[in-house]
């Protein structure tokens, strides 16, 4: 596979173990689907380039309106969890379970 | 020009012309002095007075009528309003008797309000009302009179409310306003249907147009303007109520002229009634009904100017049979001959009133015919022709009807209730006479009881003189349309006549009832039934806005607030939502890292499936 290739592939995977593989707060779960976004933005750019398919130049920006709106969406599931819970740590979050 | 029609032109232009200078005066920015009211609009309407007998004697002598067209006022493509005065039979002979009956109201006001400060100001609205009166009766078509119509209801308003510090008066005003303006649908009505199916407001072109319509639905629009200006039943409330006015107004608006509008409109426009029978029909039974109920609610009221508006009610309610009767000019006659005696007898309830201190009730009256000679003279003189005593001015016109009504192969009940109510009619005129004339004086002893001053004198002369030869006068300058039957039973022919003296033999007998009681606590449903006016005001007056306000309070709060916003709107969506995500969550326990690393597993195991 192309070095370019690699580099989006691996970034994705990386973002991907971030968000499963998170151990404190909820914000870094956060951080990591933005990364991961941020390449699969890159990758639509390089197909694009790549196949040289003109009529396919809008779609990283329709990825990036998107992508914006389930950023929001996120913080304001995390601002819900501060509010309820306190903090976004993660142990917070079943503490009182039976 | 031919001489006559220049005069007759002239001099009735100049009639109206008279009448506004004193309104034109009053824009002037300086503050009119003291006398403004009587140098300027007494003598103005006096004059307008004598001008307007010439044109009378212009048309008795030679039966002249005009129309007088004078300007174009605007029009749409297929429709002309102009200003044009029809001055035919009835105008002509209208107009001398409403200035006469004003003349002696405005002096006779001088001296009962002379103690207003703002007595100038009452004098303009009544000179405002007397222009819209004569424009109304001289309309030829029917914006015109529309116009006259509406000015004549809102100076009835701001009369009635003049001491409008009292809430009464002003809960009567309103009233008058609101009662005049259900009946204001049916005229607008019945133009709007002349302007889109006979495309005119001018008469002449309404007649001419209307003999291949069927005329039932803009008449049935007349009949509901007539009966909410002319108080005839179901719309009837407001005439009494409007006694809150100062007698000047009583006499004037609410006797003479402007509740005779509405009958003078049917009159104008009777040719278009006179082969409709529904219409013909509703006319006689509804004032038939009026006149017994305003009749018999007469008979227990004890505020003298309530029984004078009742007795007023109840002639307009006749003046209604006579045009159910297809008899118009009698309708006519008996509204010439009733503004004589029926602003007289205001005049006179307004002097009594006056000189006992403002005591209205009758029941503290008493004896004032050695005190008040000439007052209880011209009351008992104006009571009789009232009733109907023969050859006074009523009994031209009432015994006309009445033997019209005799022998008409109309409605029966009609008649009977007319036949009762010209016997009521009888009861409590002399109710009035002798509670206030007779017996012994009921009322405080230091009361200011004086009838030195000319103007209230003379105008109350003036009017008697008018209600005894005003009938005579009328009939036999006037040329009936239509022959009157002459060939009827003795019975049928003394018919008014004889239930008018067993009313009155009633009535006597029952005076002597007055200071005997017969039970500690009589049970008397009739005389509560008549008193509080048959309980009409007391029903619709609450029941109907009552139930109006409950229906919108119910749809504001449960129909909006409880089912639209919270049970199938917002609320309701968001309930629901609620509910479905508190019963998803109850599956997910919160364990995150763990879902996520399984996510992760489960990705990886499918890709490396997917590869093998």
């Amino acid at each position: 596979m192309t070095p370019v290739h690699f580099s989006f592939s691996s970034a994705f995977i990386l973002g991907l173990m971030g968000l499963t593989f998170h151990r404190t707060h909820l914000l870094s779960a956060l951080l990591c689907l933005e990364g991961m976004m941020l390449s699969l933005f890159i990758a639509l750019a390089l197909w694009t380039l790549q196949f040289e398919m003109t009529g396919f130049s809008a779609a990283p920006m329709l990825l990036l309106a998107f992508s914006a709106c389930e950023a929001s969406a996120g913080l304001a599931l995390l601002v819900a969890t501060a509010r309820t819970h306190g903090t976004d740590r993660l142990q917070n979050l079943n503490l009182l379970q039976c | 020009m031919h001489l006559t029609t220049l005069i007759l032109s002239s001099s009735l232009i100049l009639v109206i012309a008279i009448l506004i200078y004193p309104l034109l005066t009053t824009l002037n920015p300086n503050p009119q002095d003291q006398k403004w009211a009587i140098t300027h609009v007494k003598t103005s309407v006096k004059a307008a007075f004598l001008m307007s007998l010439l044109p009378l004697m212009i048309f008795l002598d030679q039966g002249t009528e005009t129309i007088i067209t004078n300007w174009h006022w605007m029009n749409t493509t297929p429709f002309d309003i102009n200003i044009s005065f029809k001055f035919d039979h009835y105008s002509i002979i209208f107009t001398p008797i409403a200035l006469y009956v004003t003349w002696s109201i405005l002096e006779f006001a001088s001296w009962y309000m002379h103690s207003d400060p703002l007595m100038n100001r009452f004098f303009k609205y009544l000179l405002l009302f007397l222009v819209a009166m004569i424009l109304l009766v001289s309309a030829n078509n029917m914006f015109q009179l529309f116009i006259g119509w509406e000015g004549v209801g809102i100076m009835s308003f701001l009369l009635i409310g003049w001491w409008y510090g009292r809430a009464d008066a002003n809960t009567a005003a309103l009233q008058a306003v609101l009662y005049n303006r259900v009946g204001d649908i049916g005229l607008i009505m019945a133009m709007a249907w002349l302007a889109m199916n006979l495309n005119s407001w001018e008469i002449q072109q309404i007649f001419f147009l209307s003999k291949n319509f069927d005329m039932t639905l803009p008449l049935i629009g007349l009949i509901l303007a007539a009966t909410g200006k002319s108080a005839q039943f179901g719309l009837h409330p407001w005439l009494p109520s409007a006694m809150e006015g100062p007698t000047p107004v009583s006499a004037l608006l609410h006797s003479s002229t402007m509740v005779v509008a509405g009958i003078f409109l049917l009159i104008r426009l009777h040719p278009l009634m006179e082969n409709n029978n529904i219409a013909l029909t509703t006319c006689l039974c509804l004032g038939a009904l009026t006149t017994l109920f305003t009749a018999a609610c007469a008979l227990t009221q004890n505020d003298i100017k309530k029984i004078v508006a009742f007795s007023t009610s109840s002639q307009l309610g006749l003046m209604m049979v006579t045009i159910g009767l297809n008899q118009p000019q009698l309708a006519f006659l008996h509204i010439c001959t009733h503004a004589f005696f029926k602003a007289m007898l205001f005049l006179c309830s307004g002097s009594i009133i006056h000189s006992l201190n403002d005591e209205q009730d009758i029941r503290k009256m008493g004896g004032l015919q050695n005190l008040m000679p000439m007052t209880s003279t011209c009351l008992t003189i104006g009571s009789l022709a009232l009733t109907g005593t023969p050859f006074l001015a009523g009994f031209f016109s009432k015994d006309a009807i009445i033997e019209a009504l005799n022998t008409s192969h109309l409605n029966a009940w009609a008649l009977i209730l007319t036949l009762i109510a010209t016997s009521f009619t009888a009861v409590y005129s002399f109710r009035v006479v002798y509670f206030v004339t007779m017996g012994t004086p009921r009322f405080l002893p230091l009361s200011p009881i004086n009838e030195n001053n000319p103007s209230v004198i003379n105008p109350i002369k003036r009017l008697a003189w008018g209600s005894i030869i005003a009938g005579l006068i009328i009939t036999s300058n006037f040329l009936p349309s239509k022959t009157p039957i002459m060939s009827m039973p003795l019975t049928l022919k003394l018919a008014a006549l004889l239930v008018t003296i067993i009313g009155l033999l009633t009535a006597l007998e029952l005076t002597t009832m007055t200071n005997k009681q017969f039970k500690i606590t009589p049970t008397i449903p009739l005389h509560h039934f008549s008193n509080m006016l048959g309980y009409f005001p007391a029903i619709i007056h609450r029941l109907t806005p009552k139930l109006n306000l409950s229906l919108g309070q119910s749809i504001a709060t449960q129909l909006i607030d409880q089912t639209w916003f919270e049970a199938t709107g917002p609320k309701g969506v968001s309930s629901l939502q609620v509910k479905m995500a508190k019963t998803v969550s109850d599956a997910q326990q919160g364990m995150i890292k763990t879902y996520l690393t399984i996510f992760l597993l489960t990705t990886t195991i499918a890709i490396l499936l997917t590869m093998i």
